[in-house]
């Protein structure tokens, strides 16, 4: 590898890395810390196991950063819905959204899990499938 | 004092939920680490090991798919000296033993026994049992009707009994019509996370290898020293694959004998596909929990598998219970460290019941089978657990209560197949 590119490299993961502490500490410092734990449970579900997968670095931080970025988000327009429907509705509303939040920050989880695996999918190895004749 | 005791019993129910999603995890580490290092089971094998087999065949008016399978059963490459096929046709209604009976006239090796009504209908461990008392091989290997296996699947689950510890080798299933709908695409999900990653890595860490009942076989003198399938049990393969572990046995996965299976295709045929399991399931469990434990042939990870592998079908029933113990104490805010465990209550929600795999999981297995867009329905995993709940439940309290009442309640609910799968063979 050129010492440019690997420079390049080493930048553009940099930057990723970065990112994502950076989301991590945003949650908690405008959200809350159940969306921190959220996103730290997130980071090291989807880190572990993509590591071992056989793409490239970059494009497995990318998508790392991208669910960072979705679960923040996610998060953050919640928590905004949470304290207008907590302002209206009082306190029952906020023991409401305390048992829903794991359930539905859940499903942005195991749906970019699964939109991104699609993403990381090998088509060459679906050739084993339909092996009906040896 | 109720606020404590229900905190307590949530407490011991989260770290149930957390020690199975735990399990899973690395399970699915480990499965992409040999993945990754290409490292297969180092398993004493021998391709040239070629012992005599009998293939049983239990059948119950499944004239739509048995000529699929005995048709493959006649173009096994498996040397024909040394292999027979016995097609239980158990009381059959339908064209079932009339088909089994041409077969037999084409192929010499295929055997039909039929057994009369009065006999017949009790279930697939009677059939088997028939079966068993009319084979000859030294390996007995069991087939559903409705599944259609590989040409050369005798060679790789036969070569496994090289090794005299193995006492029964269990095979990969796949779903056939998978395209069909919803149904069959979410049951086909549940094989890729059962098989792919959790037979797997039960296989590579040497824990229990679960015989799932079909694509899988036994020694002829183990299964005469058990006594045969258990009968009054409605999950006879789980049963078996914990008689052959406490009676100092393994059982082996291989992944590489591939088996074609036609799925349920409709909410119903799940549901009592799916209850029959979990009450059978559930049967195993206090038949053989203590035995797990006290086992002297089992080591200290495979009492605890066996134990999980054993409470799993009660999971989604506790599921259940630690929400309705879980919402009022999150209600009312009695302690600080609920909202914590509150977080992994849900991620059981997203997670296939048969063999409790995660989503995390089921998309691995399928990223490893190279699967492009299966992976979308995972999402879609929580209503089958929700689904799942309803059926665990019932299934519970009915075994409940005929152990209450000390009453047999077992009722055999076959699984229709409809034939539909033939079309994904032809194209």
């Amino acid at each position: 590898m050129k010492p440019v590119t690997f420079a390049l490299r080493c930048l553009i993961l940099g930057f990723f890395l970065a990112a994502v502490a950076f989301c991590i500490i945003l949650s908690f410092q405008l959200i809350s810390t159940e969306a921190t734990v959220i996103l730290v449970i997130f980071n090291f579900l989807f880190g572990f196991l993509t590591s071992l997968l056989n793409e490239t670095l970059e494009k497995k931080l990318f998508i790392l950063f991208l669910g960072n970025l979705i679960g923040l988000f996610w998060n953050y327009v919640f928590s905004l819905f949470a304290v207008i429907a907590a302002e209206y509705l009082g306190e029952f509303f906020h023991a409401v959204y305390m048992v829903l939040n794991p359930i539905l920050n859940l499903t942005w989880i195991v749906s970019f899990w699964s939109t991104s695996l699609a993403f990381f999918a090998n088509p060459q190895a679906s050739k084993r499938r339909r092996r009906l004749d040896n | 004092m109720i606020i404590e005791a229900l905190e307590a019993i949530f407490l011991v129910l989260t770290i149930l939920i957390v020690a199975y999603l735990a399990r899973h995890y690395i399970f699915t580490v480990i499965v992409l680490r040999n993945f990754q290092k290409h490292k297969r089971r180092c398993a004493v094998t021998d391709a040239t090991y070629r012992p005599t087999v009998s293939i049983l065949i239990p059948a119950r008016n499944e004239e739509k798919v048995i000529g699929r399978l005995l048709q493959r059963m006649t173009e096994l490459t498996y040397p024909k000296n040394k292999v027979q096929v016995i097609v239980v046709d158990d009381a059959s209604i339908d064209n079932t033993g009339s088909i089994a009976e041409h077969y037999s006239k084409t192929c010499s090796v295929i055997k039909v026994v039929h057994v009369n009504k009065g006999e017949g209908g009790k279930g697939k461990a009677s059939a088997l049992n028939v079966g068993f008392k009319h084979s000859t091989g030294e390996i007995l290997l069991c087939f559903d009707a409705d599944y259609f296996p590989q040409r050369d699947i005798i060679e790789k689950l036969a070569q496994e009994f090289i090794d005299p510890k193995v006492g029964a080798v269990q095979g990969r299933v796949i779903v056939l019509n998978e395209p069909q709908n919803i149904v069959t695409r979410l049951v086909a999900l549940e094989r890729i996370g059962g098989y792919r990653i959790d037979q797997e890595a039960r296989d590579c860490l040497g824990l229990i290898v679960q015989f799932g009942g079909t694509v899988g076989g036994f020694r002829r003198n183990l299964l005469e020293k058990l006594g045969g399938w258990d009968e009054s049990i409605l999950a006879e393969d789980t049963d078996l694959t914990f008689r052959i572990y406490l009676a100092g046995y393994k059982v082996h996965y291989v992944g590489d004998a591939e088996c074609y299976e036609e799925a349920v295709e409709t909410w119903n045929a799940y549901r009592k596909q799916r209850y029959r399991w979990a009450k059978g399931h559930m049967q195993c469990f206090f038949k053989h929990s203590l035995r797990v434990l006290k086992s002297s042939h089992l080591g200290f990870k495979e009492k605890i598998d066996g134990l999980l592998l054993l409470n799993i079908y009660f999971m989604p029933v506790l599921v259940l219970l630690s929400f309705v113990i879980g919402v009022p104490l999150v209600f009312l805010q009695s302690s600080q460290w609920l909202a914590a465990f509150w977080i992994s209550i849900p991620a059981s929600l997203f997670s296939f019941v048969g063999n409790f795999a995660p989503f995390f999981e089921v998309g691995i297995g399928a990223y490893l089978d190279g699967r492009t867009r299966a992976q979308w329905l995972i999402p879609l995993l929580i209503f089958t657990f929700l689904y799942n709940i309803l059926i665990c439940t019932k299934a519970f309290l009915d075994l409940l209560l005929s152990r209450i009442a000390r009453k047999n309640s077992n009722i055999w609910t076959k699984t229709a197949h409809s034939g539909n799968g033939n079309r994904y063979i032809m194209s």
